[in-house]
């Protein structure tokens, strides 16, 4: 079928392509910028000059390398965990035969209905008063924060996913029976088929989680921030920011955050356009946004 | 002669099985151990103490003083004149149906768009890059764009002749400037979902109603809409549900609901009853109440998108 240049189409897409656009070019922009263009009662996109010194205050200010480091142990903790225990439930649930497995795979289905809020205030008062961690005793008192006193906090309560185990089994379902009842006759363990013959075959299933996990992980705000509240130190890269905006001087505060913005956007930017396929896969099999 | 080997062996297969399902069975538990022990330790046990707080008076300290209350803080909830329900309510329900409308209108006329157009994954990518993006970052550049002296929105509208908008200090106006960012940065999601819907539509399908003579509005809404329906279900519900629960990006761009309590949506009100005045028996209540909201919408989901014939729900 011929069809008329779309003109219109290409319009409106590009006017809507701007103004998804324009907002992170003001943040790069913005944190170029000096005291007196930020002062200045007159905008403009493009700064007079560029000035490099807010990025290097930021590092040095915002503690930007501890920032990171938090973000990738806690990040990075989050995603092998969850593609390990994914993986192994969805192993289990679609090529070993038990008791109770459909049952088990209808809780893990429900599970997904509770939303996040619900666990958010039951949880930190777990986490801070976990049993024999932190210096607490048995019955999670007397310590100075439980598992908040490490990274631990930041990855334990996020370390099983409904959506990556539902993720996995439906992808494990796809290997054929026989090939690894065929591994099982042969007499290999179902430690050795799980490492040896599951895990090479879901990769591709894998590379989705770990990328959706990570990317959604790096930007989780809400729990860092109250374990920021019982340990300074585990302030990740969104919560240091958050709270860098009450911290700093009001006419500096812009270009610093600006800045800091800039830094921890950029890595997962990078990620997300190099590695599309995978997150994209992931997104249209949850549809669901945080 | 085949047969009859087969015969010979077969008790004996079947007893082989029956013992490799046994020893198989212990491994299932196994390998769904490190899932089971987190979901009794942060999803159980959080599940039924925080059912319990919601019926008691508690600062989140010391066992010693809680003190049981029963449906107080229920009743309170809807009784109480705490604004709980308006503003509060009100608010999420705008915030939720309001961001998730426009959000779809915009994403269905893209979507539809995009797919007649060259280059079709960098403008997709283009329009999800928000959703990858913290909510740090989105809240804060907004506000900075938002600012009345020079951010740049106000200059783009004085430079057209109009009057300077206080976007985020006029409670009048406020949770409609969120509602925008929310829009701005939800949208990449719907297109995704959308767009992938659009593809599955047969070609034949235009190809047949243009030869009928139909123009291409009611191209659009006598083939496309029908034959979209459970993308744009799934897209309209899931961004409700997800727009009831959250409240960072509130968080971030007002910090806690303002002007007043213009902003202020449920699970903000929740995060502050917890942890700005101490009221974990009421935040617990509040953490229900918003549950179960959700869930009867959830329900209703599954209703419509079975009877709507979407397949996997």
């Amino acid at each position: 079928m011929k069809r008329k240049f779309p003109w219109f189409s290409y319009l409106v897409v590009i006017i809507g392509g701007i103004s998804m656009i324009v907002p992170f070019l003001d943040m790069v922009f913005t944190s170029f910028k000096n005291q007196k263009e930020l002062n200045s009662l007159k905008f403009s996109l493009l700064p007079e000059h560029y000035h490099f010194d807010h990025f290097i205050t930021a590092f040095q200010e915002l503690n930007m390398g501890r920032l990171f480091t938090n973000s990738i142990l806690a990040t990075l903790g989050v995603t092998v965990l969850v593609l390990l225990t994914s993986t192994l439930a969805g192993y289990a649930l679609t090529k070993i035969r038990f008791k109770g497995q459909q049952t088990l795979f209808k809780f893990i289905l429900a599970t997904m209905m509770f939303p996040a809020f619900l666990f958010l205030i039951p949880n930190f008062y777990i986490t801070v008063h976990f049993p024999l961690v932190g210096g607490n005793d048995l019955f999670g008192e007397g310590g100075n924060g439980g598992l908040a006193t490490s990274v631990l906090a930041l990855i334990l309560p996020f370390s099983v996913s409904g959506f990556g185990i539902f993720l996995m089994r439906q992808f494990v379902m796809t290997i054929p029976d026989a090939v690894i009842e065929a591994a099982r006759i042969d007499g290999a363990s179902e430690f050795r088929v799980f490492w040896q013959l599951v895990i090479p075959m879901t990769l591709p299933a894998m590379a989705t989680l770990a990328i959706f996990t990570f990317i959604g992980q790096w930007n989780e705000l809400i729990w860092g921030l109250l374990i920021f509240t019982v340990n300074n130190n585990l302030a990740t890269l969104p919560v240091g920011i958050q709270m860098l905006q009450s911290a700093l001087d009001p006419d500096l505060t812009k270009a610093l955050v600006s800045a800091a913005i800039t830094i921890s956007v950029i890595p997962v930017m990078i990620l997300f356009i190099i590695l599309q396929k995978y997150y994209v896969k992931g997104m249209q099999m949850s549809g669901v946004k945080e | 002669m085949g047969y009859e080997l087969n015969k010979q062996i077969a008790p004996q297969v079947k007893q082989g099985r029956k013992k490799m399902i046994t020893q198989q069975g212990v491994m299932g538990y196994i390998f769904m151990l490190p899932s089971l022990v987190f979901y009794f330790i942060f999803l159980l046990i959080p599940l039924v103490f925080s059912l319990f707080l919601s019926f008691t008076e508690w600062g989140g300290f010391d066992f010693s003083l809680i003190k049981w209350v029963g449906f107080k803080n229920y009743k309170d909830f809807f009784f109480g004149g705490h604004g709980f329900l308006y503003p509060v309510l009100t608010n999420t329900l705008i915030f939720a149906f309001g961001s998730v409308l426009v959000s779809f209108f915009i994403a269905l006329v893209i979507s539809y768009m995009i797919t007649r157009l060259r280059l079709e994954g960098f403008w997709r990518t283009l329009y999800f890059l928000p959703m990858v993006t913290n909510v740090v970052a989105v809240g804060n550049v907004w506000d900075f764009m938002y600012d009345p002296t020079n951010g740049l929105i106000n200059s783009f509208l004085n430079t057209l002749g109009l009057p300077t908008v206080k976007f985020m200090d006029n409670p009048h106006i406020a949770l409609y400037s969120v509602i925008i960012v929310a829009v701005w940065s939800g949208i990449g999601s719907a297109i995704l979902i959308l767009s992938a819907g659009l593809k599955n539509i047969p070609d034949s399908y235009y190809e047949a109603a243009t030869i009928d003579g139909a123009g291409s509005f009611r191209l659009f809404w006598n083939v496309t809409v029908p034959l979209l329906k459970p993308s744009i279900l799934f897209v309209l519900i899931t961004g409700f549900i997800g727009g009831l629960q959250s409240f960072n990006l509130i968080l971030v761009m007002t910090g806690d609901g303002g002007p007043g309590n213009s902003t202020n949506v449920l699970g903000l009100e929740m995060y502050n009853q917890a942890f700005k005045y101490g009221q974990w028996g009421m935040a617990s209540a509040m953490a229900f109440i918003l549950f179960v909201i959700v869930l009867i919408i959830t329900l209703i989901q599954l209703r419509v998108f079975r009877s709507g014939g979407v397949e996997n729900y």
